[in-house]
């Protein structure tokens, strides 16, 4: 008997296709390991599957009934529960108040609360004392609980987004315990992950997805890590290549980073050099960038230490965030007023603000930045997500930095946007400046870098030299080699 | 294409405050004559003045995402201060840099708290208001002081170009609140911090400077009230500004100013303690008794608020 199947399911936002007739199922005791790189689709099929989001076609049955999953709680009553990345439990309440939290009606007795909640425990066998806040809880057994809460509202069908991505090898071990655990009682298990050895260790399946597309399910214990690569990567990459220049442009200057976590290392930039950083969520990859513009660790900069974003900028380094609603614009301030944020100095004297000048200067990097609306006046929250990354570009090359650090430079940007910003960052280099690019989509590092440093539990496991091949990257990163 | 709808919310939004502003004023007209009069305009302006100058800070501070509920407290204290070293006979000009000085300096506090050691505004400013009332009433022992010399008593009562003083005072005060938040870096820095306090920070902004900045400012305003205050009443009292931060708050808010941060500005809040004022001057006309006319003002701000969301949610 199939626990879960799912058929045919679409699913567009505007004119793009994000799910293109994907089939997936589970059974009853199963770990469905579900793979894929960025933006493949796999985040938008188990938002269907939560009920999150409405799929525009296809079917899904449970149990081998139909089911229309209404929301969150639709799916819920339907046995899925799915288990976040950010965690939804309530840091200031207890285990067991979390556990319960759905059932607790009128006047709250405790005793019965906790004993029911340490009979739960003990049944997964679990060592975490029930009368424990869950905010001084480690990630990892925040995690535990989490899982251990969606089974005590009888979960059939369990998902794991990148479960592991903030664990210890200790904390995932223990994860790895409890699925075991769960599976026997007959639980499905859908889980996502980067990492191919987890979904070696663990899945009896594996489905790969592919720009919204079922590449094919296969049983694990006939797959090697090499064929999964295969098969994420696919054969037609066509993609973007930014001609390089010859070497020889002289030393730009040293950076060393160390932070608690994060094993130090030294990078020498050469001028126009772009240096990719690869690696999964929590491997390390976008705290470098961090460390060198004084928000996180030590980093210097020849031998100097960087201590604030100020003092980073006023050395000519620049950060461009990876997020760009919460760290990038101030999104109800107009696109001028956002693309001078880090240079007001420039544009003020004695600290009046010179109107005119701003303006001029927005209009010059709407036009190199290809900006659309091309209106200076415009509140960046109106823009597209390609246009306002352009806006948090514009911001960064107006201090004339001598390095940019990117992380996440196209994270959610369109393709017609992303190939602009990829030529932005192609002349930055041709200028001279030093770039270091983070990022986890290999084809755009394999597109833009000189060299690419590979991330993995916090330490440099790799540096690959051009020409690269995607598959040898991908392996790198997902720790298959 | 489809015929461009006239776009009310858009109207309403931007001149929503003013027209209901108008609008007031037309019922009150309307209902007695004594209301729409040269002297019952001034009447109306010089009552809000102090409201207004208190509040011109509370905006600042409030753009910047933050709020202080010392300003009435802080106006007492350094109300009682300056008029202690007036009547002391030095020169009355001493008394005034003396009020401005501590007024600064106890913003500074606030500010400090706020932006260097990272305590939520709220409670720092809550402590404030306790604090500086304390200061004021030890100071005093608990007394007023009276008999201001001219200069002060010019203050809160003189007359300038046929205008009296503290509306003067208010305007001049306005220019320079709007002036630094819209014409100088330092007010952008505070609406981009009020925005969003990370991406200024990433931009490299002084973010704990500025903000420090707003708390101080916020601390000059409220010590200028109390010196129109005490010329005003020709005495200080350490009872004075109960509510005061209210007030201000509510003249804020009815006039726009997000209290999430990054919105706003002090026109906005002079229609909003115009339309404080007029509400509050109407039902004395009118001779509403004074506990209803708390219920009413309350009432005022709320209805303000909810219209205010409604326009936003439709945009």
């Amino acid at each position: 008997m199939a626990l879960l199947t799912m058929r045919g399911i679409e699913k567009s936002f505007g004119s793009f296709r994000a799910l293109k007739g994907v089939d997936f199922d589970l059974a009853d005791g199963e770990v469905h390991a579900l793979v894929g790189e960025n933006g493949a689709g796999k985040s938008t099929l188990m938002k269907v599957l939560s009920g999150v989001l409405r799929p525009d076609g296809g079917a899904i049955t449970v149990q081998d009934r139909p089911v229309t999953l209404n929301g969150v709680a639709g799916a819920r009553d339907c046995g899925i529960v799915m288990v976040y990345q950010e965690l939804a439990l309530v840091p200031s309440l207890t285990v067991a108040e979390n556990l319960f939290l759905g059932d607790l009606h009128g006047v709250v007795r405790y005793g019965p609360l906790r004993r029911r909640a340490a009979q739960l425990m003990a049944d997964i066998g679990l060592d975490i004392d029930p009368r424990r806040e869950v905010g001084v809880l480690s990630i990892g057994e925040q995690q535990l609980v989490e899982i251990a809460g969606a089974l005590a509202r009888q979960g059939r069908i369990l998902v794991l987004d990148e479960p592991t991505a903030a664990l210890s090898a200790a904390e995932t071990d223990r994860l790895f315990a409890l699925i075991e655990r769960v599976r026997r009682e007959g639980v499905g298990v859908v889980y996502i992950s980067h990492r191919l050895e987890e979904v070696f260790r663990i899945a009896d399946r594996v489905t790969v997805l592919r720009d919204g597309e079922l590449v094919g399910t296969r049983s694990v214990p006939e797959l090697a890590p090499g064929d999964v690569v295969r098969m994420m990567v696919g054969r037609d990459v066509r993609q973007y290549q930014r001609a390089r220049q010859e070497d020889g442009a002289g030393v730009l200057g040293t950076f060393r980073f160390s932070a608690d976590g994060l094993e130090a290392h030294e990078i020498e930039l050469r001028r126009g050099e772009i240096v990719g950083l690869a690696g999964v969520v929590g491997s390390g990859r976008s705290r470098v960038a961090e460390t060198l513009f004084g928000l996180d660790g030590t980093g210097a900069w020849n031998d100097q230490p960087i201590r604030s974003p100020r003092e980073a900028i006023r050395r000519g380094i620049m950060l461009v965030p990876a997020d760009r609603k919460t760290q990038g614009l101030v999104l109800e301030l107009a696109i001028r007023n956002n693309l001078s944020l880090a240079t007001l100095a420039r544009i003020s004297r004695l600290g009046v603000l010179d109107f005119r000048l701003e303006e001029a200067q927005a209009r010059g990097w709407i036009e190199r930045l290809s900006v659309r609306p091309p209106e200076p006046a415009k509140p960046a929250v109106e823009l597209s997500g390609g246009n306002q990354q352009k806006i948090v570009i514009g911001k960064a090359l107006a201090i004339e930095p001598k390095v940019l650090l990117l992380d996440e430079p196209t994270r959610g940007v369109d393709v017609g946007a992303r190939a602009e910003i990829y030529d932005v960052i192609a002349e930055l280099s041709a200028e001279g400046i030093g770039v270091l690019l983070s990022s986890s989509d290999t084809e755009e590092l394999i597109g833009l870098a000189d060299r690419i440093l590979v991330f993995r539990e916090g330490r440099v496991t790799a540096e690959l030299a051009a020409p690269f091949r995607n598959e040898e990257l991908v392996a790198h990163v997902t720790g298959a080699l | 294409m489809l015929p461009a709808r006239f776009d009310w919310a858009g109207l309403l939004g931007r001149f929503g405050l003013v027209l209901a502003l108008i609008a007031l004023i037309v019922a009150l007209s309307l209902q007695s004559d004594r209301f729409l009069t040269y002297s019952n305009i001034i009447n109306i302006l010089r009552q809000i003045s102090i409201n207004a100058i208190i509040a011109c800070g509370m905006t600042m501070v409030i753009i910047g995402r933050g709020i202080d509920l010392s300003v009435g407290s802080l106006l007492a204290f350094t109300g009682v201060v300056g008029a202690s070293i007036a009547v002391a006979g030095v020169s009355p000009w001493l008394a005034v840099a003396g009020a401005l000085g501590l007024g600064l300096l106890l913003g500074v506090w606030n500010g400090a708290f706020v932006a260097y050691a990272g305590i939520a505004p709220f409670v720092v400013t809550l402590a404030g208001l306790t604090m500086y009332r304390g200061g004021a009433l030890a100071y005093t022992d608990g007394r007023p002081i009276s008999g201001m010399p001219e200069l002060i008593q010019y203050l809160g009562s003189g007359n300038f170009i046929g205008l009296p003083v503290p509306i003067w005072i208010m305007l001049g005060f306005l220019l320079l609140s709007h002036f630094i938040l819209r014409h100088t870096s330092l007010g952008r820095a505070i609406y981009a911090i009020g925005g969003n306090e990370e991406a200024a920070r990433l931009s490299g902004l002084a973010v704990r400077r500025v903000k420090l900045f707003t708390y101080a400012y916020c601390g000059l305003g409220a010590a200028l009230a109390a010196m129109v205050l005490t010329g005003r009443l020709n005495s200080a009292q350490p009872s004075a500004g109960v509510m005061f931060e209210l007030d201000a708050i509510a003249a804020v808010v009815v006039g726009g100013t997000s209290l999430f941060g990054g919105r706003g500005g002090v026109f906005g809040t002079l229609v909003g303690a115009l339309i404080i004022g007029v509400i509050n001057n109407g039902m004395n006309i009118l001779d509403v008794p004074s506990f209803y006319q708390q219920i009413v003002k309350g009432g005022v701000i709320l209805t303000a608020l909810v219209i205010e969301r409604l326009v936003a949610m439709r945009r």
